[in-house]
């Protein structure tokens, strides 16, 4: 399935990325910007030279296209295509995440020293053209203020003047003390003035620049620089002639427009019921998990929630916390002020219920105002009041994720955080819209942690740790020991067994289990030894079906065990028509056997896809011409685990391409059965099953699975991150040509196509043929041949996948 | 005459899925066989409509066994197609790539796919290790890992094996049948054999993935070349390449070729009376360019056994049809033009083939009319009769050390013993050919890949990839129109050996060789599992078919009976 996203902000890259892990579909992100999708809360950054647009610029999983400079003027939704000046885009859903316009007080398109600011271009005019200017900010709300600001900390602007229509800042809602507050912070620096009640009636314009304004109480600026942040409307006109719009695009609680097939979020949205329009991050982010939620067929629903926000700016700190049900024309809206110093905290109140809290330099527990919000409890103004002094956990640093700054502090001593990467483990502060992370950093680096303790503090953890490991270790011995009576393994030398035994060191503990001597410590090698072999053996049938054996072929090239040890000592490989002695009535007359002996016992490993087409008759084995898919079935009955090797058994691989003629399967599919693991590749490397059935024998039991149900041990590595060439790749030093200087030097294989990028398999760390090599080594690339039947119609070619998709 | 069906299915140790049928008279005598293949999958269907550069990646899937020979044929045809010829570097590595595919392809089906029907495995555990050293000194001056306590240890892990009592692969051999004439100490050879040859294509397979980055399913190969120029500026590579094959050598030399002596003894009489001999009509279509001149394998078509005349190949000659094949259109065809549809008509209801009609997936593959047999066996003889410089030595020297006649190796032995033969020699060659490649590296041809204009390519062509590959010869037929692949069809070796009868009522190879055959006891089938392997059979490649029209991609009828 095809999903075309128009936007370019946070609200589509979010919806990409989240959609894009869905190997099945296909997303292409649309935007009229000529830059890659950035994130526009930072916008301020550019203007004052802090941040550069590639900082800014939001991670994209490499599978989702990008189609720049499409600014999108239709849709067709007959046909189901959008379209642009110059393009057609075909979607099979469409999601529409434009975000909105900003609005100016008259048309700016032809005048050199006016802007809005919503853009990188805004900023980059902004920046450019303020310089030794008069700057005039419109506006009163949060963007101008933030604006403002930001000129404020940069001395490029000569003046600055905030021309405010009414006689409010922020939000008409705010008091007039945190007004007069906010005001005075502001004109502390001699530049800036803030002109209430007033408003541009005249420009003076010469050669498309305006060289004069003059405002309605008689002020006239000289070589302005006007910047408008009067408000915004959402982006959709090209939506309005197919789709049901209010001010934004009517939406239902899934977020889904008058057409079934499009969906809009965020900013350009607007809920049918209630009229509800998002215009934080948190609340388009919420919009876009609930679309995502509804493309894959669940039924999560939008509410608005109590909204949280805070004012991005240095000089002071805002907390703005609003419930959903809050109407600031309610008459009985009563406001409560507590004010002390300078910090002010208001609350605004509805028949004994708070309706909505802006604080300033507050040091308010906001979470606790947050459910009372939510809970609708009644207020306990004493609460409030007293509250006023508390300040246990300080101010608000995220408002995304609610997170205060003594909470920050505690965190970051406990687990002598250092880094914004080392808080991840602990807490999200500052990773939903980003806002803070700069606070959070600057936190990180003002907590002072003593080393000393710091030390102790890790080492107790460790220590802890450690003893969840070993007690682990344990029990996994004592499980082995009870499944293998015969074999006991020690329970001394924990330290070694634990290297090997723990779980999350399982892909370590392969290849020391798979390179048969393990490089451990010679005692423990022993010991390993005896527990594996002359195991109790387990009967494995192999049925080869829509295949071409090239999974059995790679499994005889397997080492450490080898192949004649593996299937001498570990496992009784009871039917494998390529391997074994008796064919015809013979082999048939095993394979009963097995069924009939070994019921419940056996592990069946299938090889090739299933064809269901012709009634499955497109394969049939044995003299009575059972098709493929009535054996599988047979077999897979009384199999006590079932293991669809390589990636035809997958989903069908290659034999499934399009226009998959003989209407093949994977095993799963044609078993109806979500228990069977897979292990796709093609073909698998061997070292992947010989792994998973080592795990097998030693514990009866599988090695922990992925959501695809393959052993996290060998699928859960990209082969982008672990590959060799990587360093290449993030130089941008990329083989242009095959045979090129750069393929003499091994550099990235990316412009070659290779697929690396989209592929989640071992093979660069463990190589095929006893890591003789793998297909990257060898200059040609990855094509996901793991990645199961996709891999074929999309990857299986030597160019970008950019390229491709311009055949739809 | 009272005759009776044996139906064999599945045939094991092969590729694929293939059933033989054979009628049997009173004195258990085949009078009839029918050989069928019970899969198809349509890679070629799957072609259709795409990019011809990626043909490569997916042709190549449809076999992993012979899995680098269909990638490279795939892309040979787009390039002549195109009209790209690539550096000679490039076809270097490509031959030794395939060429090594020979010799591991050999070793794995001599040891692990064929030889369970002449060694007894239970035999072995009766022998004496010191007799069995003795005996390997018969077949050889210095006999493959044959210490007395070397083979202790291989009886021992055996006789634990079987002690263990689950016998695996091993479980309902034809374990102490008549038609086993190796004594224990013999089978106690071959089965140390057949154990470190496991090692021996383990180590081939290290030789391929050096240049291929892995195998089965390589990938090293794009239209215009190779990928793998690293490779060949690094001589710790090319070293490590050159010893594996050393190695590879050692033991064909000194146990492949002696244990091959030792089977035609055991087995001479069935080569006397011509166990196995199909209709003694050859193919086959040379290649592998010498830097020196010549090739290594001659083309040219014997027929009737008749050495002294060798037709020249004409791939143009080759047709196919499916009078008896599960496709409709019964008319010979041209591989370009090849028109076929699925048309299956089941099988009786008692699960056996309608022999009087359809019957097979793998369809009819005739030149200038002819059922022809392909393989190592084709190419020895039509390079002994041609008097091939590359062939004549190794073969004279092995004739002489089995006192085998060229007629001989027209049996179930002799096909292996050809093959053994042909082992031997690309082995060798492979010496030779990276000796070219590093002298044009030492005079800085670093070439690896021919540059082309994609864009600029003819938007309609056609194009063929002919080549002589493990079981014989391989060609992919690639049509071109429109910038995309119309039309896609490969010839396969198999397809030739494993051919069904044709609309004359010719038998194909397999059933040829089936005739006449005499079976010990007809519940166990031994016999004809031997001349069936002695073929090599790779199934997946034989079946396959192309729908010229393209738009109706998967359709087919069931016939009601």
């Amino acid at each position: 399935m095809r999903i075309v996203i128009v936007g370019g902000g946070i609200a589509a890259v979010y919806l990409a990325n989240a959609l894009s892990i869905q190997p099945q579909w296909e997303v292409v992100i649309v935007s009229e910007e000529e830059f890659p999708p950035y994130d526009r809360i930072h916008l301020c950054g550019l203007v004052d030279h802090s941040k550069t647009l590639d900082a800014i610029t939001l991670h994209l999983n490499p599978r989702v296209r990008v189609e720049l400079n499409q600014k999108i003027t239709a849709i067709d939704s007959t046909a189901k295509r959008v379209l642009s000046d110059h393009a057609a885009f075909h979607y099979d859903k469409l999601i529409i995440a434009t975000g909105s316009n900003p609005k100016s007080l008259f048309d700016i398109s032809h005048i050199d020293n006016a802007a809005t600011f919503r853009s990188v271009h805004d900023c980059e005019r902004i920046a450019k053209g303020m310089v030794d200017k008069n700057v005039v900010i419109v506006g009163a709300g949060p963007i101008a203020l933030e604006l403002l600001d930001t000129l404020m900390k940069n001395d490029a602007a000569k003046t600055i003047t905030l021309i405010v229509r009414s006689d409010y800042l922020y939000s008409r809602e705010l008091n007039p003390l945190s007004i007069a507050l906010i005001r005075t912070i502001f004109e502390s620096d001699p530049r800036i003035t803030i002109d209430f009640n007033d408003a541009i009636v005249d420009r003076e314009l010469l050669e498309g620049k305006i060289y004069r304004i003059l405002t309605k109480k008689g002020r006239v600026i000289e070589d302005p620089f006007l910047i408008f942040g009067v408000g915004i409307d959402p982006n959709i006109a090209f939506a309005r002639e197919t789709l049901a719009c209010d001010k934004g695009v009517l939406v239902n609680a899934f977020m889904q427009t008058s057409d079934e097939n499009i969906y809009c979020v965020g900013e350009a949205a607007q809920l049918r019921e209630g009229g509800f329009i998002a215009g934080r991050v948190k609340e388009c982010t919420m919009q876009a998990h609930v679309a995502i939620a509804h493309l894959l067929g669940k039924e999560p629903q939008f509410k608005p929630a109590v909204t949280m926000d805070g004012l991005k700016v240095g000089s002071f700190l805002f907390a703005d916390l609003t419930a959903p049900d809050f109407n600031p024309k309610d008459p009985h809206n009563e406001t409560i002020l507590l004010s002390h110093a300078d910090r002010i905290d208001q609350y605004i109140v509805n028949n004994d219920r708070l309706k909505r809290f802006i604080g300033i330099n507050t040091n308010t527990n906001l979470l606790k105002l947050k459910s009372l919000m939510e809970q609708d409890d009644p207020i306990d103004v004493g609460y409030f009041y007293s509250n006023r002094v508390m300040s246990e956990n300080g101010r608000l640093v995220c408002s995304c994720e609610g997170v205060h700054e003594q909470e920050l502090v505690k965190i970051i001593r406990e687990h002598g955080v250092t880094s914004f990467a080392e808080l991840e483990p602990f807490s999200t502060a500052g990773r939903t819209c980003g806002r803070c992370k700069h606070d959070v950093c600057a936190l990180i680096a003002a907590t002072p942690i003593d080393p000393k303790e710091a030390l102790e503090r890790k080492r107790a953890q460790e220590a802890s740790a450690k003893e969840g490991k070993l007690a682990m270790v344990r029990e996994r011995i004592a499980k082995y020991n009870r499944i293998h009576p015969q074999n006991q393994l020690s329970g001394e030398n924990l330290q070694e067994a634990l290297d090997s035994f723990e779980m999350r060191h399982e892909f370590n503990r392969w290849i020391s289990m798979v390179t048969a001597s393990m490089h451990l410590h010679p005692d423990y090698e022993e010991v390993v030894k005896e527990g594996v072999t002359n195991l109790n053996k387990i009967p494995i049938i192999w049925l080869e079906l829509s295949d071409c054996s090239g999974n059995s072929e790679a499994f005889i090239k397997t080492s450490h065990p080898t192949v004649d040890d593996l299937i001498l000592k570990y496992l009784s490989l009871d039917y494998h028509e390529l391997l074994m002695a008796g064919s015809g009535d013979q082999s048939e007359t095993a394979l009963d056997a097995i069924l009939h002996n070994d019921h419940g016992a056996y592990i069946l490993i299938v090889e090739g896809a299933v064809p269901l087409g012709l009634e499955g008759k497109f394969l049939r084995i044995g003299a009575k011409g059972e098709t493929g898919l009535a054996l599988l079935e047979r077999v897979a009955s009384g199999a006590a685990a079932v293991i669809a090797l390589g990636s035809c058994a997958y989903d069908g691989g290659v034999v499934a391409a399009a226009p998959n003629p003989t209407g093949a399967v994977g095993v799963a599919q044609a078993l109806h059965r979500t228990d069977i693991i897979n292990l796709p590749g093609c073909p698998t490397n061997p070292i992947n099953v010989v792994g998973t059935l080592l795990h097998y024998i030693m514990f009866e039991e599988f090695p922990k699975l992925d959501e695809k149900n393959r052993p996290q041990w060998a699928y859960s590595f990209r082969i982008h991150d672990n590959c060799e060439r990587r360093g290449h790749y993030d130089m941008e030093e990329f083989v242009r040509e095959w045979g090129d200087e750069g393929a003499k030097k091994g550099w990235c294989l990316f412009q070659m196509g290779c697929k690396g990028p989209y592929a989640n398999l071992n093979c660069s760390l463990v190589k095929f043929n006893e890591g003789t090599s793998w297909p990257v080594q060898v200059g040609h690339g990855c094509f996901g041949c793991g990645e199961g039947k996709i891999a074929f119609d999309h990857y299986a070619n030597n160019r970008p996948l950019e390229e491709k998709s311009d055949e739809n | 005459m009272k005759t009776k069906k044996i139906i064999i299915d599945p045939i094991t140790r092969i590729e694929g899925h293939l059933r033989i049928e054979v009628e049997i008279d009173e004195d258990n005598i085949i009078r009839e066989a029918w050989a069928s293949g019970q899969l198809f999958r349509g890679i070629e269907t799957i072609l259709q409509g795409r990019d011809p550069r990626d043909a490569g990646l997916i042709a190549q899937r449809i076999c992993g066994v012979c899995t680098n020979a269909h990638y490279r044929a795939s892309i040979s045809a787009v390039e002549e197609a195109y009209g790209i010829v690539i550096p000679p570097n490039a076809e270097i590595i490509r031959n030794l790539v395939t060429l090594s595919l020979f010799v591991q392809d050999h070793i794995v089906h001599y040891y692990h796919l064929h030889s369970l029907d002449y060694v007894d495995i239970t035999s072995a555990l009766g022998a004496s290790c010191a007799k069995a050293q003795e005996e390997a000194h018969r077949y050889c001056a210095s006999p493959y890992r044959n210490s007395v306590e070397h083979l202790e240890n291989v009886q021992e892990k055996l006789t634990n094996y079987v002690k263990a009592g689950r016998l695996g692969l091993f479980a309902n051999g034809y374990w102490g049948h008549e038609a086993y004439r190796l004594t224990p100490e013999q089978n106690l050879i071959q089965m140390n054999h057949y154990l470190e040859a496991l090692t021996i294509q383990r180590d081939i397979s290290k030789a391929i993935a050096i240049f291929a980055g892995k195998t089965p399913h390589p990938q090293n190969l794009v239209v215009g070349g190779v990928t793998s120029v690293a490779e060949i500026l690094n001589p710790q590579r090319l070293n490590d390449f050159l010893f594996i094959i050393k190695e590879v050598r050692e033991f064909i030399s000194r146990a492949y070729i002696p244990d091959m002596v030792m089977m035609i003894d055991a087995y001479r009489e069935s080569i006397h009376t011509g166990e196995g001999r199909a209709s003694g009509n050859f193919m086959g279509c040379g290649g592998y360019r010498f830097s020196h001149g010549g090739t290594l394998f001659e083309s040219g078509v014997i027929k009737g056994h008749n050495f002294d005349r060798i037709d020249p190949f004409d791939a143009t000659k080759i047709t196919e049809e499916a009078s008896r094949s599960w496709y409709e259109n019964d008319a010979p065809l041209s591989p370009y033009e090849g028109e076929t549809t699925p048309f299956y008509t089941d099988l009786n209801d008692d699960g056996s083939l309608k022999t009087h009609g359809k019957y097979t997936w793998v369809k009819a593959p005739r030149y200038e009319g002819e059922v022809m047999e392909v393989g190592p066996l084709a190419r020895m003889m039509i390079g002994y009769s041609k008097n091939s410089p590359a062939i004549v030595p190794y073969m004279e020297a092995f004739m002489k050390r089995s006192t085998m006649k060229l007629i001989d190796f027209s049996t179930t032995i002799g096909r292996n013993a050809a093959r053994a033969v042909e082992a031997q020699l690309c082995c060798d060659y492979l010496f030779d050919m990276m000796s070219d490649l590093i002298e044009n590296v030492k005079y800085f041809d670093e070439t690896t890949w021919s540059k082309y204009v994609f864009e600029s390519l003819p938007q309609s062509s056609q194009g063929a990839g002919i080549f002589e590959v493990p079981r014989g010869v391989l060609g992919h037929f690639v049509k071109i129109e429109g910038g995309k692949i119309a039309n896609y069809q490969a010839v396969v070796p198999t397809t030739w050996n494993a051919s069904p009868k044709d609309a004359r009522n010719q038998r194909g190879a397999y059933e040829a060789s089936l005739i006449g055959l005499r079976l010990a006891d007809p519940t166990q089938p031994l016999e004809v599992l031997r001349t069936i392997h002695s073929f090599d059979p790779c199934l997946a490649c034989a079946v396959h078919v192309i729908d010229a029209t393209g738009k109706e991609l998967a359709r087919y009828k069931i016939a009601t009976p």
